[in-house]
C-alpha cells in the first residue's frame, strides 16, 4: 500500500515547556481518509500546522508524498491543501477570485482552473455564488467555497481541520455531505481533525485518538469498538463508582477493560450475557439509578482510553 | 511501514524557475484589497496635502517668509506622506493575519518572502501615486520646483528607497505586535515624530545642538535633503548635515544612508515576518 502520509515520532514543544505533541508515529494510505479525534488542546491543530509545514518540529519527521516536511517544505505544500478551522478567506474579494488566487499560486493552468472551478462550484452548489464577495456569504457556503478552493490545485493530501467547528446544526450537516462524497468521488488522502465522535465514525476508514499530545489507539473506527465487544452494561451507581467497579471485578462481572467516570459504569459484557450480567449486579449489592445496555460507541472507547469526557472537554 | 514509492511523487519542475508569476498574482491580490479599501489611498494623502495647500501659505503670511519656504515645506510633506502610507499599508498585514487569508498563503508553495514583496510592490505603488498627486497639488497651488533630469534622478532615488525601508519598518512592526490596535498606537511614534525633527518645516540647524546631531542620524534628515536637492535644485539641506562642499559627494553620502536604511529594515521585516508564519 502506498502511503500518503508518514509520521515518525513527531514531536513539538512550544516555549515554556508546553509539550503540544509527544513523540506520534502514523502513517496514511494513499485515498485514506484518516481521522485525528481528541479534545481541543490535544495537539491535533499542532500535529496538523507540522504537516503543513506553518509550524516547525521539535523532533521526529514527516512526509507527505515522500517529502519531507522540514527539508522539503514548499514541495510538501505544493502537493497538499488545508481548509482551516476558522474562516481564512479574502472577504471582500468575490469567490471566484479566491479561487482563482489558489490556482494559481498553486500553478494551475488558467484554462485548467477555469474547468475546475466550474466544475467544483457546480458539485458544491455554489455556481449562483462565485461573482459574489465573500462577505455576503453565509457560514456553510464560506466553508464550501473553502474545500473547493482547496481542490482546486487536485491537491494529494487535503487537510480538513475542525471543519464543521462552529457551524450551525443544518449547515453542519449539510458539509458532512459533502466531505463524504469527496471520499466517494476523488482519491484524494484526506487527514482530518476533529472532536465530533459521529463526524469521525462517518467519514474516517482509521482514525487516531489523540489525548494530551499522545496518540492512545489508531484503528478503523468498528476495529476501536470491537475492542469492547458487541454490548455494554452502563449503570449509574449511588455509591462511590470506583470503589463499586473494585467490587464488580473481585465478583468477576467487569473486566479490565470496564471504567468508572464520574457516578457511571461502563462494563464490556463480551462473552457474558447481559440479563444475566444485570442480575448479578443487583445481587452483588449494587445501588445504581440506572442501568442500561446498549452497543458499544466511539464515545466509550475514548472514555475508557483517556478517562475524560470527549464531547465535555472540546 | 513501506516508503512512498517514487511514482506518487508529484514532479515540481515550475517551482523554483518562475517566482515572478506568483509575486504579480500576490501584488495583484494585494491593489484589488487595497482598492476596497478607501483609508488606504485616502487617508495618508489628507495630512500632507492639508500642509501644502493650508498650512505652508498660513506659515508663509504669519511669518513674513518667501515663496521659497512655501516650497520647503511642501517638499518637507513628502517626509509625512511616505512614513504614514507605508504605516497604513502595515495594517493591511495585521488584517490578514486576523482575518483574512493570510494563513492559505502560508500554504502555498511559493516562498514566503514573497508575501513581504508583494506587499511592498503596492504600498510602493500607492505611494508614488500621492506623491505625484501631492506635487501636482502644490505645483497648481503655484508652488515652483526647479527640477532637472540628474536632479530628479536623486528625488526619486532617494523617495523610493526610503519607501522601502519605511514599509520593511511597517513589516517588521506589524509582526511584532498582537493586534491592529496596538500597531496604531506605536504609528505616530515612528511616522510624525521624526517629521517634526527631521527638517521638514524649518532647517536643522535651527534645532538645539543635541537634537540638530539628533536629526542628522534619521534616515528621513537625508531623504528629504535628496528631496529638496531633487525637487528646489536646493543643496542647503545637505549641507547642513554633512557639512561638506561638493554636493555631489554630500548628496551620495545620504542616499548611502537612506540604503543602508531601506536594506536594513526590509531584511528585518521579511525576517521577522518569516519568524511569524511559522511558529
Amino acid at each position: 500500500m502506498e502511503l500518503a502520509i508518514e509520521v515518525n515520532e513527531l514531536a513539538k514543544t512550544y516555549p515554556g515547556d508546553v509539550q503540544a505533541v509527544k513523540a506520534i508515529s502514523f502513517s496514511v494510505n494513499a485515498g485514506e481518509v484518516f481521522g485525528l479525534l481528541g479534545p481541543n488542546g490535544a495537539g491535533k491543530s499542532t500535529t496538523v500546522g507540522m504537516l503543513t509545514t506553518t509550524i516547525l518540529p521539535s523532533s521526529g519527521s514527516a512526509q507527505l508524498i515522500g517529502y519531507d516536511v522540514v527539508r522539503q517544505a514548499r514541495e510538501t505544500r505544493s502537493v497538499s491543501s488545508v481548509v482551516f478551522q476558522e474562516p481564512v478567506v479574502d472577504r471582500s474579494l468575490s469567490g471566484r477570485r479566491n479561487l482563482e488566487i489558489h490556482a494559481r499560486l498553486w500553478r494551475v493552468e488558467p484554462t485548467e482552473a477555469k474547468a475546475r472551478m466550474d466544475e467544483l462550484a457546480h458539485t458544491l452548489g455554489l455556481t449562483d455564488l462565485l461573482e459574489r464577495p465573500l462577505s455576503t456569504y453565509s457560514g456553510g457556503q464560506q466553508r464550501r467555497l473553502e474545500i473547493a478552493r482547496a481542490l482546486i490545485s487536485r491537491p494529494r493530501v487535503l487537510f480538513l481541520d475542525e471543519p464543521t467547528v462552529g457551524l450551525d446544526p443544518r449547515i453542519r450537516a449539510e458539509l458532512l455531505d459533502v466531505i463524504a462524497g469527496l471520499r466517494d468521488r476523488t482519491s484524494t488522502t484526506i487527514l482530518l481533525t476533529t472532536h465530533y465522535l459521529d463526524e469521525a465514525e462517518r467519514l474516517c476508514d482509521r482514525l487516531a485518538i489523540i489525548h494530551e499530545g499522545t496518540i492512545v489507539a489508531l484503528d478503523s473506527p468498528a476495529a476501536l469498538r470491537a475492542d469492547l465487544g458487541e454490548k455494554i452494561v452502563e449503570l449509574r451507581v449511588r455509591d462511590n463508582a470506583q470503589r463499586t467497579l473494585e467490587l464488580l471485578r473481585e465478583r468477576g462481572l467487569a473486566g479490565e477493560d470496564a471504567f468508572s467516570v464520574g457516578a457511571t459504569i461502563t462494563l464490556p459484557l463480551h462473552e457474558r450475557r447481559a440479563p444475566e450480567t444485570i442480575t448479578a449486579i443487583e445481587e452483588a449489592g449494587v445501588r445504581s439509578a440506572a442501568i442500561t445496555t446498549r452497543e458499544p460507541t466511539l464515545d466509550d472507547v475514548y472514555l475508557r482510553l483517556t478517562g475524560g469526557q470527549l464531547s465535555a472537554a472540546a | 511501514m513501506t516508503a512512498a514509492t517514487p511514482e506518487l511523487v508529484t514532479p515540481l519542475p515550475t517551482i523554483a524557475r518562475e517566482p515572478f508569476r506568483p509575486l504579480a498574482t500576490l501584488a495583484h491580490r494585494r491593489l484589488q484589497l487595497s482598492a476596497r479599501t478607501p483609508r488606504e489611498l485616502v487617508v495618508p494623502l489628507l495630512t500632507p496635502i492639508l500642509f501644502a495647500l493650508v498650512i505652508a501659505p498660513a506659515l508663509k503670511q504669519a511669518l513674513h517668509t518667501s515663496a521659497a519656504y512655501e516650497a520647503f515645506v511642501a517638499t518637507g510633506t513628502i517626509g509625512l506622506l511616505i512614513p504614514l502610507n507605508t504605516m497604513f499599508a502595515g495594517i493591511s498585514v495585521l488584517v490578514d493575519r486576523e482575518s483574512g487569508a493570510q494563513r492559505e498563503l502560508l500554504a502555498a508553495p511559493i516562498p514566503r518572502a514573497l508575501l513581504v514583496l508583494a506587499n511592498l510592490i503596492v504600498a510602493f505603488a500607492i505611494t508614488a501615486l500621492q506623491i505625484a498627486v501631492l506635487l501636482a497639488v502644490a505645483r497648481a497651488r503655484g508652488i515652483h520646483f526647479d527640477v532637472t533630469t540628474t536632479s530628479l534622478l536623486w528625488f526619486l532615488a532617494a523617495g523610493s528607497i526610503f519607501t522601502i525601508g519605511m514599509y520593511g519598518a511597517a513589516e517588521t512592526l506589524a509582526a511584532r505586535v498582537p493586534r491592529t490596535e496596538e500597531y496604531i498606537g506605536r504609528v505616530p511614534a515612528i511616522a510624525i515624530v521624526p517629521w517634526f525633527l527631521a527638517g521638514s518645516l524649518f532647517p536643522i540647524n535651527a534645532l538645539p545642538s543635541f537634537l540638530t546631531w539628533f536629526a542628522r542620524l534619521l534616515p528621513l534628515t537625508h531623504t528629504l535633503a535628496l528631496v529638496r536637492y531633487g525637487l528646489l535644485n536646493d543643496p542647503s539641506s545637505l549641507h547642513n548635515i554633512w557639512r561638506m562642499h561638493n554636493t555631489t559627494t554630500m548628496a551620495a553620502l545620504s542616499l548611502l544612508v537612506v540604503v543602508a536604511f531601506a536594506a536594513l529594515l526590509t531584511t528585518a521585516g521579511i525576517r521577522a515576518f518569516s519568524r511569524t508564519a511559522v511558529r
